[in-house]
């Protein structure tokens, strides 16, 4: 692999990248919702490659109680992946990465969910990678939020969500698994699509102020069209229900 | 000045009107303006906009009936499950003792008291212990559809099937009649409703299906007194 790393050419000669997009392209994505039986809400997406299942439990029952909060309900949220999701089996449970990225996507989908509706109850939130290619907390925090619409439970927004990174000098939208691993940035955006607030935002190596602006900009710009896949599954999945005869 | 189509379904964040004044429920109100809270029908009802969920958990608001399983009895309060995951408290004097002798295990059809921050409170004058009937439970948001305007809908199933309904705003049903005929023509009813709460000419079409019920039933027991 290693030796193979110096010979891939990130960006080509007529300015395509590795799977053969434009710097400002994002991957084919697909967004459905309400596609699990047994949840009270839930989505799916595949972004590229990358397939994520997201699924909504409750309001419910707080559980362990001691958690409880006499104001509003708990939110409780849980990113995995599967063990066949990446190349290299990954071991069963919950390692660093997984405890870590379930605490970024809680923070950020508490953010738009009104909590003190609902007091003394806790919101389940599992966030399931089944095939992982770049971009799983932005794919996985956009389907989370769309699970959460789907169970009915009030929010103020929806989030939407995409990374912008940094691959052989050039800044490209929605980056794969290598595109992230041999380019020299990697920025996941997520934000409110309607006002446009952003409500994740990491940096996992180095661009310029400059940069980072035009990262920004690139990010808002196809989370708009992220947004209106969103919309569009949310208005198909009811529409089933109000059609149905 | 609204921005909505009562026919087209909104999702959360979608703006709906410009007067702070007209948010009603299902709806929030961010620098005055009025935005939709969670996906739904939006309609103008009684000068506000209200947003009409398909599908969501139950939120209790005072006087509305529910009916719960009673899951602890303490010295001077009863605790009721509304549904899995909501507990109401009954309290009643301690000298009393429990209304209705009740235990843990019954089910009662009661009325909300109040309900804030302090937890779900319910009226123990107006409270009844249900001793028999079958419970079942749908989607919280789709029990209007089943009362239905002015009470229409559950008083064409009373009618049709012979049954008594206690209908819990909570999603929590008790049917109970004479037969089984009824109360299995009640309770396929009653998913009918479930399943296309949304949808033209509900009304008719449960009506049609009771009637068709019947007959069979009917039809069953001309034959199988052929048969003997």
């Amino acid at each position: 692999m290693m030796t193979e790393s110096k010979e891939i050419k990130l960006i080509d000669e007529e300015g395509r990248r590795v799977d053969g997009r434009k710097p400002d392209e994002l991957r084919p994505i697909r967004i459905e919702a309400g596609v699990l039986e047994k949840s009270d809400g839930s989505a799916y997406i595949e972004v590229g490659r990358t397939k994520i299942f997201a699924a909504v439990f409750g309001p419910r029952e707080v559980h362990p109680k001691h958690l409880e909060l006499p104001d509003r309900a708990v939110l409780n949220c849980r990113y995995h992946m599967a063990s066949f999701s990446v190349d290299e089996r990954k071991p069963l449970g919950m390692t660093r990465r997984e405890i870590e990225l379930s605490k970024v996507l809680r923070e950020a989908l508490e953010t738009v969910v009104f909590l003190e509706e609902f007091p003394r109850t806790m919101i389940d939130v599992f966030v399931e990678v089944i095939q992982a290619d770049g971009g799983t907390r932005t794919a996985g925090i956009t389907a989370a939020s769309l699970a959460l619409a789907d169970a009915g439970i009030p929010m103020s927004d929806l989030i939407a969500a995409t990374a912008v990174g940094k691959v052989a000098g050039t800044l490209v939208l929605d980056i794969n698994d290598i595109e992230d691993k041999y380019g020299e940035a990697d920025m996941p955006v997520a934000m409110t699509p309607r006002r446009n607030s952003i409500v994740l935002l990491q940096l996992n190596g180095r661009m310029t102020s400059e940069e980072l602006k035009k990262a920004l900009e690139m990010a808002s710009q196809g989370i708009k069209k992220i947004y209106q896949l969103q919309i569009e599954a949310l208005k198909k999945r009811y529409s089933v229900v109000s059609l149905e005869e | 000045m609204y921005y909505f189509n009562e026919k087209e379904i909104v999702v959360p964040g979608q703006l709906l009107a410009d007067d702070p004044k007209k948010s009603g429920p299902g709806t929030y109100v961010l620098d005055g303006k009025v935005y939709a809270a969670h996906a739904g029908l939006p309609k103008l009802r009684d000068g506000v906009v209200v947003v009409i969920p398909l599908k969501g958990p139950y939120k209790p608001e005072a006087g509305d009936w529910i009916v719960g399983v009673v899951t602890d009895v303490k010295p001077s309060s009863i605790e009721v499950d509304l549904g899995g995951y909501m507990t109401a408290v009954l309290k009643y004097p301690e000298r009393q003792g429990p209304p209705e002798g009740l235990t843990v295990g019954d089910v009662i059809y009661a009325r909300v008291k109040s309900s804030n921050i302090r937890g779900v409170f319910l009226e123990s004058e107006e409270m009844k212990k249900l001793t028999n009937g079958i419970i079942i439970s749908m989607t919280p948001a789709r029990i209007p559809r089943l009362i239905g305007r002015k009470g229409s809908m559950i008083a064409l199933l009373k009618k049709e099937t012979g049954c008594n309904f206690w209908v819990g705003r909570n999603g929590l049903i008790v049917v109970s009649g004479k037969s089984s005929e009824g109360e299995s023509a009640a309770i396929s009813a009653i998913r009918v409703v479930e399943k296309e709460a949304h949808s033209q000419g509900l009304t008719d079409r449960v009506a049609a299906l009771l009637k068709s019920a019947k007959g069979r039933n009917h039809d069953d027991r001309e034959q199988g007194d052929k048969a003997n």
